[in-house]
């Protein structure tokens, strides 16, 4: 890569970055406004189920309501700790479906709480739990095909809620449909010229301006499964010298920009392990 | 909610979704009979009110009543009143072998082969995509799957093997993929799984698991397709030669051949 053609590169994956969180960023701080009344309500000596569920179901329908359809669902999950296995989920009525429901309806997701029932899963295991509980920080999980609710592909935002500052009481997110991201995404990310891509920690693609690279794929390129890696926020080359890599904030999210025009680009001969 | 809050149990979301198209009744019929033959629904579960079943399948009240009434006739659900009263699953046992096998008497061979060639292009596909898509985390989960399920029953095995070729066909990455596995499992999977009542073929089963588990550990997509292809071509390969030892025993239990009409012989 010339010197020129780099900057110009990184330049471009640095731009990315501030239109990705435009998207991302207001979600996450939606969230923490739910995270803020979540720990209020917690904080009180009367409050379980029936003091929180009607205060998530207030904050999820406000949010279904302006989402333009961006929105699959939100919620409260709480910690098996906090009001034992329990999930304070609402679904909004646009999707397949749900089709039976009015347009502007809410619908609670019915999930198995009881940990001796046959069909009941240990939801902190699950990466959307998991990822905030141990780093205390927001997470984007997927995209991933969520069968067992909405049939959607969805990407789902998660933020730790804690009481005193200290104690896991649940995570609180929010389910955002791929197609729409795609929709907002990519006329901001295909300005430039060169390639972008948004990845996720696994390398998987979550929107692409190039049009060989399908969402949902891995992307696989030399020396990104280091820098996946690496949760140092400082933007690399990668090993092949025609691709920039960028975390984008805390998200769990990057973007890999490249390789510019008229460069010629390495197919590696052997993909690099997972 | 991402993937497996409630494992296992997304062929039963699936039997609640919306039906269209004609013959709605009947539709509503099959799949509910599908869906306790296979033993989704379970012994001794309540079904969702007549209101309720309307609602979710997007049919009148009076269908999904008619639907529930035939169910009874038919004894696979009974009816409480009362407090606790509702439709609640009745099938266990010697019955549910019966009406296994009267499906697979009504089923031609051509039928079932295409139904074979069908779900062959969904389940092979997605196999295929899986092994070049899943990531590791993707692949603990596929094998936890595998370690907790139980193939000790025909039951449990279908329910083991339906529950695998959802997680492979979600990691596959394609809505539509997963709408139509899961599609295909809810009418089909009672019919097609069917070979899983014989042990051996419940082992031969979990080996095939473990083995295209291992063609996505190593990204080989042809493998992995490969091996789910081969594995519903000889299910439905069982599916043929169990349909002709059915066929074979009732001729040898029919009396000799007369030129009385079908429906006079079953009068008798």
């Amino acid at each position: 890569m010339t010197f020129e053609s780099l900057i110009h590169s990184d330049a471009q994956s640095f731009a990315s970055v501030s239109r990705i969180a435009a998207v991302f960023d207001p979600v996450f701080a939606r969230l923490e406004g739910w995270a803020a009344r979540v720990e209020d309500c917690a904080s009180q000596p009367d409050c379980g189920q029936t003091t929180l569920d009607p205060l998530i179901e207030t904050l999820v329908r406000t949010e279904l309501a302006d989402s333009d359809g961006m929105v699959i669902g939100a919620g409260f999950v709480s910690a098996p700790s906090f009001l034992g296995w329990h999930l304070a989920w609402w679904l909004g009525g646009q999707n397949q479906a749900e089709s039976a429901l009015p347009a502007t309806g809410i619908h609670h997701l019915e999930t198995v709480e009881d940990p001796h029932d046959e069909s009941f899963r240990d939801y902190t295991a699950l990466e959307w739990w998991r990822i905030p509980a141990q780093t205390g920080r927001r997470h984007v999980t997927g995209p991933y095909v969520d069968y067992l609710c909405t049939d959607e592909y969805t990407l789902t935002l998660t933020l730790p809620v804690y009481r005193g500052g200290s104690e896991l009481i649940g995570v609180v997110g929010i389910d955002l449909s791929v197609d729409q991201i795609e929709r907002e995404l990519v006329p901001r990310l295909g300005a430039g010229g060169v390639p972008v891509t948004v990845i996720n920690a696994s390398a998987r693609v979550v929107v692409s301006t190039d049009v060989h690279l399908a969402t949902g794929a891995l992307l696989r390129l030399p020396g990104l499964t280091e820098r996946l890696r690496d949760r140092a926020p400082t933007p690399a080359l990668l090993a092949d010298g025609a691709h920039t890599f960028r975390w984008c904030g805390q998200t769990g999210l990057a973007v890999v920009v490249g390789p510019a025009e008229g460069q010629p680009i390495e197919v590696p001969k052997t993909k690099p392990s997972r | 909610m991402p993937q497996s809050i409630r494992a296992g149990s997304g062929t039963r979301a699936a039997i609640f979704t919306p039906l269209d198209g004609a013959g709605r009744a009947e539709l509503v019929l099959q799949r509910l009979t599908d869906a306790i033959v296979l033993g989704v629904l379970h012994d001794g579960e309540r079904l969702p009110s007549e209101a309720e079943l309307a609602r979710q399948l997007g049919v009148a009240t009076v269908t999904a009543r008619e639907a529930l009434e035939i169910l009874r006739r038919n004894k696979l659900v009974h009816t409480k009143r009362g407090r606790d009263g509702g439709s609640f699953v009745t099938f266990a046992g010697r019955g549910a072998n019966d009406l296994q096998d009267e499906r697979l008497l009504a089923w031609s061979r051509v039928q079932m082969r295409d139904l074979g060639v069908h779900y062959s292009a969904i389940a092979g596909l997605a196999a295929e995509l899986a092994a070049d898509r899943a990531s590791a985390a993707d692949i603990d989960n596929l094998e936890r799957i595998l370690d907790r399920a139980d193939a000790g029953t025909a039951d449990a095995a279908r329910r083991g093997q339906g529950t695998f070729r959802l997680e492979v066909a979600a990691l596959s990455q394609s809505a539509r993929l997963v709408r139509e596995e899961l599609r295909l499992q809810a009418e089909f999977g009672s019919l097609l799984w069917l070979s899983l009542r014989d042990p051996l073929r419940r082992e031969r089963c979990r080996a095939v698991q473990r083995e295209t588990v291992a063609a996505v550990v190593a990204e080989n997509g042809a493998r992995a397709r490969q091996l789910t292809v081969t594995q519903i071509t000889d299910s439905i390969e069982w599916l043929i030669e169990a349909k002709s030892i059915l066929e074979q025993e009732s001729v040898s239990q029919m009396p000799a051949r007369t030129t009385t009409p079908e429906r006079e012989e079953t009068r008798s």
